[in-house]
């Protein structure tokens, strides 16, 4: 190991970086705002997605019967809605259980005592491994003889499908716009360093410094634009996460946050990485952009 | 060691700098480069350490095209090559120590070699004394001789100098000048573009005389006007 050389490449590094202190807190301010955004991003879409897994859990099919159905045509139908594997569970309620869970449900506001006769049929109640095969799988049971009509929610089920889609198609344009912000401003600080060592850099190039030589310096600024920045971001990310994240909880109760799925170790490292990359990539433009001219 | 073969540059905005020149230069030799403002001495310089490319003709280093040479090898090249300016372009934050190294060091020299090369350069040009100094505390000639050490550290074969005593007082310009005969007595060849009729007249090297980018004089053992020496010029 050549000292002498680490040395003296960690000196320009370092002469680079403190050269410019307000550009460099600049950059990494943005950077790290641009960081919290997209934790915050990651964050709130892994929140949503265990929260819409979470209610696509709860979809159940009901599967009314004809009030004319016979006994035998219902043992078919629960033959075959067992055989299917697609169906996790089956379960036959009476008229008479609909109706008193009718009225659980309903209870102070539709007053089921006004009713003379129950007007539920019997019906089938069942639940499907994957959610997203509830719309095929009651589309096959309505087919069956002897079943009415079949319910599950067919809006929700649709627009949780929805949402699922359009959140990680809004999730990844956001990223890649929030990534583009900071790349332009590092690479602009990059581009005011270089700027103001082109005196340096075109000595460099008269005594024959190669072009790699020249640029690891500002790539090694931009890596540390972005890591600093990253380090801020997860900082406040950390302290946030620490004080406003149970009030939030506290705040509003009846929303069903399920963050267990975010693993806050991967979720720094990916962040670390997005911030370092970032660095890489925009100093590595705007200094070959100066090398080529 | 440099050989320009029917060789032109037109720069982009049409300006003809250099007009089918033809130059042989052999190693160990010390050439003059004289001729009026903007004849083309620079620009021919320029072309020999590949700042710019001839529009039409064949540039020979030391056996290497260097007018066809890859963009990548353009660092190669430079590192057998010594160039020197009338600004003596040092960086103002570096000591003499500092700025000399710098050239070894940005070409991933090892220190080794770099704390043997860079105290012998420094002995050369006199600035072992004042190695600690920055450039600004530095005299013109100091300067210069501390960008000649930077421009020798790498051992090049070639020393080239546009105008290296632009900038000096008469008793500066002899050391300089004395200073890189001393260099071209060692074997480097040295080529030195410049105005200083006294220096030209007084040490009677080969001249070669640009006109409107064309070599119109080659002297053995030239004077800065065609024949004539200053005292010539005065008494006739
Ligand atoms: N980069 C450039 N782009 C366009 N034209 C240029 C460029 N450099 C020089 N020229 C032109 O080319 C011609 C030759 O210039 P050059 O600098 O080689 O002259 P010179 O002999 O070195 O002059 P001086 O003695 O004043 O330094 C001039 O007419 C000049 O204006
Ligand atoms: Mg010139």
């Amino acid at each position: 190991m050549d000292w002498g050389r680490v040395k003296f490449f960690l000196g320009e590094v370092l002469r680079n970086f403190t050269r410019n202190a307000s550009m460099q807190a600049t950059a990494i301010g943005t950077v790290a705002i641009t960081i919290v955004l997209l934790g915050l991003f990651l964050f709130v879409r892994a929140a949503l997605a265990g929260m819409g897994a979470h209610l696509l859990d709860q979809i159940e099919i009901s599967a009314y019967l004809k009030a004319d159905a016979a006994p035998a045509q219902v043992l078919a139908i629960r033959h075959f809605l067992t055989a299917d594997p697609r169906i996790a569970s089956v379960t036959f309620v009476p008229k008479k259980q609909g109706l008193a869970e009718l009225r659980d449900r309903t209870k102070g506001v539709i007053d089921t005592a006004l009713l003379t006769e129950n007007p539920l049929p019997d019906k089938f109640r069942v639940k499907v491994h994957i959610p997203e095969e509830v719309p095929a799988v009651a589309a096959g049971i309505r087919r069956l003889d002897g079943i009415e009509n079949v319910v599950y929610g067919q809006t929700i089920v649709a627009r949780l499908l929805q949402l699922g889609v359009v959140l990680r198609r809004v999730g990844i344009g956001v990223i890649v716009v929030f990534l583009a912000v900071a790349g332009i401003i590092i690479s602009n600080t990059i581009r005011l360093t270089v700027f103001a060592r082109r005196r340096e850099i075109s000595i460099m190039q008269l005594v024959g410094a190669t072009n790699l030589y020249i640029r690891i310096p500002f790539i090694c600024e931009g890596l540390l634009d972005g890591l600093i920045g990253a380090l801020l971001a997860v900082g406040i990310l950390a302290i946030a996460r620490a004080t406003l994240w149970p009030r939030l909880l506290e705040a509003l109760p009846w929303v069903q946050l399920n963050t267990s799925a975010i693993s806050p170790a991967m979720l720094v490292a990916e962040l670390f990485a997005v911030g370092g990359a970032v660095g890489i990539v925009a100093s590595w433009i705007s200094v070959g952009r100066h090398l080529r001219t | 060691m440099i050989s320009l073969r029917n060789v032109s540059l037109i720069y982009p905005n049409g300006v003809h700098a250099l007009d089918n020149v033809n130059l042989e230069i052999a190693k160990g030799e010390f050439v003059f480069l004289v001729g009026h403002s903007g004849t083309g001495k620079s620009s021919l310089l320029r072309l020999l350490y590949r700042e710019a490319r001839p529009t039409a003709g064949e540039i020979i280093l030391d056996g290497i095209r260097v007018d066809r040479l890859r963009r990548q090898r353009v660092p190669a090249l430079r590192r057998h090559l010594g160039v020197v300016f009338q600004d003596y372009k040092l960086l103002v934050d570096k000591t003499v120590w500092e700025n000399v190294a710098f050239a070894m060091q940005v070409t991933g020299a090892h220190t080794r070699d770099v704390m043997r090369q860079v105290p012998r350069v420094l002995d050369l040009v006199g600035l072992s004394h004042k190695s600690r100094m920055y450039p600004g505390e530095l005299s013109g000639g100091e300067q210069q001789r501390s960008a000649i050490a930077r421009a020798l550290v790498n051992n090049p074969k070639i020393l080239l100098c546009d105008e290296p005593t632009g900038n000096l007082d008469p008793s500066n310009t002899s050391e300089i000048m004395e200073l890189l005969l001393r260099i071209n007595l060692k074997g480097t060849t040295v080529v030195v573009a410049t105005h200083n009729q006294a220096v030209v007249d007084r040490m009677r090297r080969r001249v070669v005389r640009l006109e409107n980018g064309r070599i119109v004089t080659d002297e053995e053992r030239g004077y800065y006007y065609l024949g004539l020496g200053q005292g010539q010029i005065l008494s006739g």
